[in-house]
């Protein structure tokens, strides 16, 4: 219906292997990021963009999980410990070395991979829900280390105040100067999977978690790419902590417990595991339900009943509402939401045609 | 190097078994819906709360004498087994495992939500006919509820085994559970054997609830007691009821021993982490728990 | 098709509802917002579900009076659920909506917007929670803890402990039963320094979370350290585990002080009874009990309007310091409102407001406590009440203890 597949030749190999072949596609994908990079900042308000902002941190967390659960198929719940462990990192180099953030993110997500790798060592004997268990234990021992040691910690109260980071010797203040900010990094991040996804590694990853027996003998050394999954998915968990604390202004374990764990395997689960797109709408959709059932709830009680009954009923139901929903979506399309844009693409691509 | 005390120790090791066998009670759940139906339950921890609620609801409301709030709780908890395989599990049959974790947290999200709203926020108390002075043996206290809940764990291991192994309907459902197409093959009408296997899972759950609501009253919170299942029943094997014991004893007592010996040297805290660092090492020499049935993979 | 006809249906029931719930920013006349943060649904709901209906009885109370000199007080909840991303979206929309004051609730939250408040100029108080250190109001000068904070509470247990003990604590032995959590390790510091002074035996056990069992830890305690007091530092569902498992133990609770947090009706209640709890002290920063003025208006005011006075109200404790927290509010706004000449105030003019209170007791319901632009605490003021025969009975009066010590400590951050 909006454009047609047949007329595209391709000359080379590059341009055939190229990630979006069509012109169309390319051409969405530029009017997309125009939108995103140059209208969004300039017109939302400082709400709407804070919001923008929390799922921006959330898609780049949600990308490092899906890599590991989605395309290696290594479930773990250690994720936001991970994230802890880059929120850390940076912190005291930025509060003890005055680190520009260039330095310190990248030392923030390096200090997580490998810890990562660390807590992934299990993963060469252990599988599925086993592993799982195991990478919960890392979380709490991860947990614990923080709060016990005040040399990472920064003392009792384990949080560490971190001045906004600096571009260009401007801080950044306002919601649209993070957004920019922000939306850099969670580009980077999906151009990133998106091509690990094509490379070999992304072949080794799926293949491990496919078949890793035939994988093995086929000579991948799924150890190896095991503890790269784990590694590459903890580097995204630290820059997404590190990315928090620079949003928040403020580094705390507290922040990063076993619900954030949870709360990313949502996304993942619900938004479409082994796929980018899946990882953006899971984080939008976990991010912004809570909110969003809260305003309806508060537009639609509002009219009945007294904001006191309100103030207790709501919360209630909003976890009702979640629960459901997730239930629902599941029972629906268990492949996730991206699997159901899938379809809709899919449909909508012979249109008025049947196929 | 700690100065062992002996009667101190053993004080430690007797509160680790009773606290292990109130695990037991929770992780025998969870072991039971595995067993039968290869689905992962998370929302464990909400079928304890959400049975202690309706028992202790039934208490104040109705001012129902204990055995009937226990059988409120009992057909409740069928009920919600029954219609939770129904509504949830059924759509997600063949789906990836991380599939049918997600629902059960989706319904534990549901069923804590559901609770508040349905009974209120406020902590109750679920009476015991038993009394509340502890028993002592020597040195060792031994706390009446504690001995309800390790008693009942035990006479479910008994139950379950017998039932696994000689009942008709224990070796349907283990049919069930090693191979779906075969057990249909053979007459065998698995949807039947899945809703019964969730049935069970919420009356050993609505027995858990009663106990455990009993020994700290019951409110939101008591959901959390679900995590500690976990490695219980990786350490014993996801698909043992005997491996629930055993893990749930060992947990109990590495708890005890770590918040006794190792906390007042590091500051406090290990009791939380240590059952899971055991566990890793155990799980590193027997990948599927100590008494859990290996997978075999084929290519 | 039918799918995608469904879909769109169910798109077009939410925008409609989406219509309903467009937020009205206080530009209308005379009304001023503040916001308040709460946790229904998470590991402190036991203590929001009736703080919170405190707070919002008691600006009713004032609204039902004709507001703050003239103006209408709008106030915002949002529950957060105990978690970060939430409470940052919350205020977030509070500051959309023009918010001078901010009510914050939970520790980990107060941490994560101390930044934001600064840099936006909005006042936000931490009655009870939060940094002890935030009472240094020239460092922080946009967050008010307002009431004794964890190291204030850690003091005044000792001098508790002192007085009941003989006025002597040389060669005694405490025991400091606490949450393992940032919380829980503040008052180990000031305990720390006054053991070094008063020369007592301090040995901590720690509970780490969700806290639901520590019988391991109430042994150790009981069986081995025998300590002549208990302090007992827990929060959410762990104070009640620990008032049981003590006595299960044996050991008499009128030997057990509690700081704020493990100090309600709604713990002796979850521990099985008063008669279990008896002899139980705790550290309050607000007045208990119902014999207060502010509580008999807003009984009255619910009369008035045909209504049962809510249950909330009879647990006396967390529904009392909703009171506190919202009187203090309105103070603050009231000062502000006045020194602006009857202008409408923002932000900055309410932390002035704030920095201004003194005198105000509410009939006893809130300590003599005084606020200035280098304090924001107050000066920690508690009073001891104790579990008996039922229900709390006072005490000690509003005292504060140690405040050299404190005062180091706060030049130290």
């Amino acid at each position: 219906m909006f454009h047609r597949e047949s007329g595209v030749f391709k000359t080379s190999y590059v341009a055939d292997m190229a990630v979006y072949p069509l012109p169309i596609a390319k051409w969405t994908v530029a009017a997309l990021a125009a939108l995103f990079a140059v209208i969004v900042p300039l017109a939302m308000n400082e709400y709407y963009l804070s919001l923008l902002n929390l799922i921006l941190i959330a898609v780049v967390g949600a990308l490092g999980l899906n890599i590991l659960v989605g395309y290696t198929g290594q479930i773990s719940i250690g994720h936001g410990a991970l994230m802890s462990v880059g929120a850390y990192t940076a912190a005291n180099l930025v509060t003890r070395l005055d680190a520009p953030f260039w330095l310190a993110l990248p030392a923030g997500g390096t200090m997580a991979a490998t810890i990562g790798a660390v807590i992934g060592i299990p993963s060469l004997r252990i599988k599925g829900l086993y592993l799982a268990i195991a990478t919960l234990a890392g979380q709490l021992i991860i947990e614990w280390t923080i709060n016990h040691v005040s040399w990472i910690s920064g003392g009792v109260q384990a949080s560490i105040e971190v001045p906004r980071p600096t571009l260009f010797g401007a801080q950044l203040r306002t919601q649209a100067q993070f957004y920019v900010f922000l939306l850099f990094f969670a580009a980077v991040a999906i151009v990133a999977t998106i091509n690990l996804a094509r490379s070999r590694i992304g072949r080794a990853f799926v293949a491990v978690r496919d078949q890793d027996i035939a994988a093995e003998i086929i000579g991948i050394d799924i150890f190896r790419y095991k503890l790269l999954a784990f590694a590459i998915s903890s580097f995204y968990a630290g820059v997404t902590g590190v990315l928090y604390t620079y949003y928040l202004g403020i580094a705390n374990y507290e922040q990063f417990q076993i619900n954030v764990s949870i709360d990313y395997l949502a996304m993942i689960i619900i938004g479409g595991l082994g796929s980018v797109l899946g990882s953006i709408f899971g984080a939008i959709f976990v991010t912004l339900l809570p909110i969003v059932t809260r305003w309806m709830l508060e537009g639609l009680g509002g009219l009945i009943l007294s904001p006191a009954d309100l103030a207790n009923i709501i919360p209630n139901l909003r976890l009702v509402i979640f629960g459901a929903l997730i239930i629902i979506f599941l029972a629906l399309e268990p492949e996730g939401l991206s699997r159901l844009w899938r379809n809709i693409v899919a449909y909508f691509r012979v249109w008025p045609f049947s196929y | 190097m700690p100065e062992l005390d002996w009667q101190f120790t053993l004080v430690l090791i007797a509160n680790g078994v009773m606290i292990g066998l109130m695990y037991t009670l929770i992780a025998l759940g969870f072991v039971l819906v595995y067993k039968a139906t290869d689905a992962i339950n998370f929302a464990q921890g909400e079928f304890v709360m959400f049975a202690a609620f309706i028992a202790a609801a039934a208490a104040y409301f109705g001012d129902l004498p204990f055995w009937i709030c226990g059988l409120f709780a009992l057909a409740g908890m069928t009920a919600l087994g029954f219609g939770l395989e129904r509504v949830v599990l059924r759509p997600l049959i063949g789906r990836p495992v991380v599939a049918v974790i997600m629902a059960t947290i989706g319904v534990a999200v549901l069923l804590r939500g559901f609770a508040t709203l349905a009974f209120g926020a406020g902590t109750r108390a679920i009476v015991m006919p038993i009394g509340d002075e502890p028993l002592f043996l020597g040195p060792i206290m031994l706390q009446p509820v504690q001995l309800v809940g390790a008693g009942v764990s035990l006479v479910f291991l008994a139950i379950f085994t017998w039932f696994f192994l000689c009942s008709r309907v224990g070796i349907a459902m283990r049919a069930v559970a090693d191979s779906q197409q075969v057990a249909m093959a053979m007459g065998i009408d698995v949807r039947r054997y899945f809703a019964l296997a969730w049935a069970m899972a919420g009356i050993v759950s609505a027995l858990a609830g009663i106990v455990w609501g009993a020994m700290l009253g019951v409110d939101n919170q008591l959901a959390l007691v679900g995590l500690k299942v976990f490695p219980v029943v990786i350490l014993g094997g996801l698909d043992s009821v005997i491996g629930a014991v055993v893990g749930g004893l060992i947990v109990g007592v590495v708890e005890s021993l770590a918040a006794g010996y190792l906390d007042p040297y590091v500051g406090g805290g290990t009791k939380d982490f240590a059952p899971y660092v055991l566990m890793i090492l155990v799980l590193m020499i027997r990948p599927y728990g100590i008494f859990g049935r290996a997978l075999i993979e084929r290519i | 098709m039918k799918r995608i006809a469904r879909g769109t249906l169910a798109l077009a029931a939410a925008s409609a509802s989406l219509v309903c719930m467009i937020d009205r920013p206080a530009a209308q006349q005379k009304e001023l917002v503040i916001g308040e943060q709460c946790d229904r649904t998470g590991a402190t709901q036991l203590v929001g579900v009736i703080l919170c209906p405190g707070i919002m009885d008691y600006i009713d109370l004032i609204n039902s009076k004709g507001g703050v000199e003239g103006y209408r007080i709008r106030l915002d909840e949002i529950d957060h659920e105990y978690k970060v991303p939430p409470a940052i979206e919350a205020y977030e929309r509070y500051k959309a909506q023009g918010a001078v004051s901010i009510m914050l609730y939970g520790t980990p939250q107060t941490q994560a917007l101390t930044q934001k408040l600064n840099e936006d100029k909005i006042p936000g108080t931490s009655p009870g929670f939060g940094t002890s250190a935030a009472a240094n109001g020239t460092r922080y000068p946009y967050v008010f803890p307002i009431a004794a904070s964890y190291w204030s509470q850690g003091a005044a247990a000792i001098k508790f402990i002192k007085d009941k003990l003989g006025g002597n604590l040389e060669g005694k032995k405490i025991a400091y039963l606490y949450y393992d959590n940032p919380a829980g390790h503040e008052p180990m510091v000031i305990l720390e320094d006054l053991r070094k002074t008063e020369k007592f035996e301090l040995k901590n056990f720690a509970v780490p979370p969700p806290g639901v069992e520590m019988g391991a830890q109430v042994l150790d305690i009981t069986q081995r350290f025998r300590p002549d007091f208990v302090i007992s530092h827990l929060f959410g569902r762990s104070p009640s585990v620990a008032i049981k498992e003590l006595k299960r133990a044996g050991y008499p609770l009128s030997k057990v002080v509690g700081l704020v947090w493990a100090s309600a009706e709604a713990d002796v209640q979850a521990a099985g009874g008063w008669s279990v709890a008896e002899g139980y002290h705790t550290i309050q920063f607000a007045g208990v009990g119902d014999d207060y003025p502010a509580r008999h208006e807003i009984a009255a005011m619910y009369k008035a309007q045909g209504k049962e006075p809510p249950k909330e109200m009879q647990n006396t404790v967390y529904y009392n310091r909703g009171l506190l927290a919202a009187a203090l509010h309105v103070e603050a706004v009231r000062n502000a409102i006045k020194a602006r000449g009857g202008e409408k105030p923002s932000g900055e003019d309410v932390k002035k407001g704030f920095e201004a209170i003194h005198g105000l007791t509410l009939g006893g319901l809130v300590p003599p406590m005084e606020l200035s632009a280098s304090d924001h605490e107050g000066g920690g003021w508690v009073q001891i009440f104790q579990a008996k025969g039922g229900k709390f009975v006072k005490e000690t009066d509003w005292f504060r203890a140690y405040p050299e010590v404190l005062a180091k400590q706060l030049k130290a951050e």
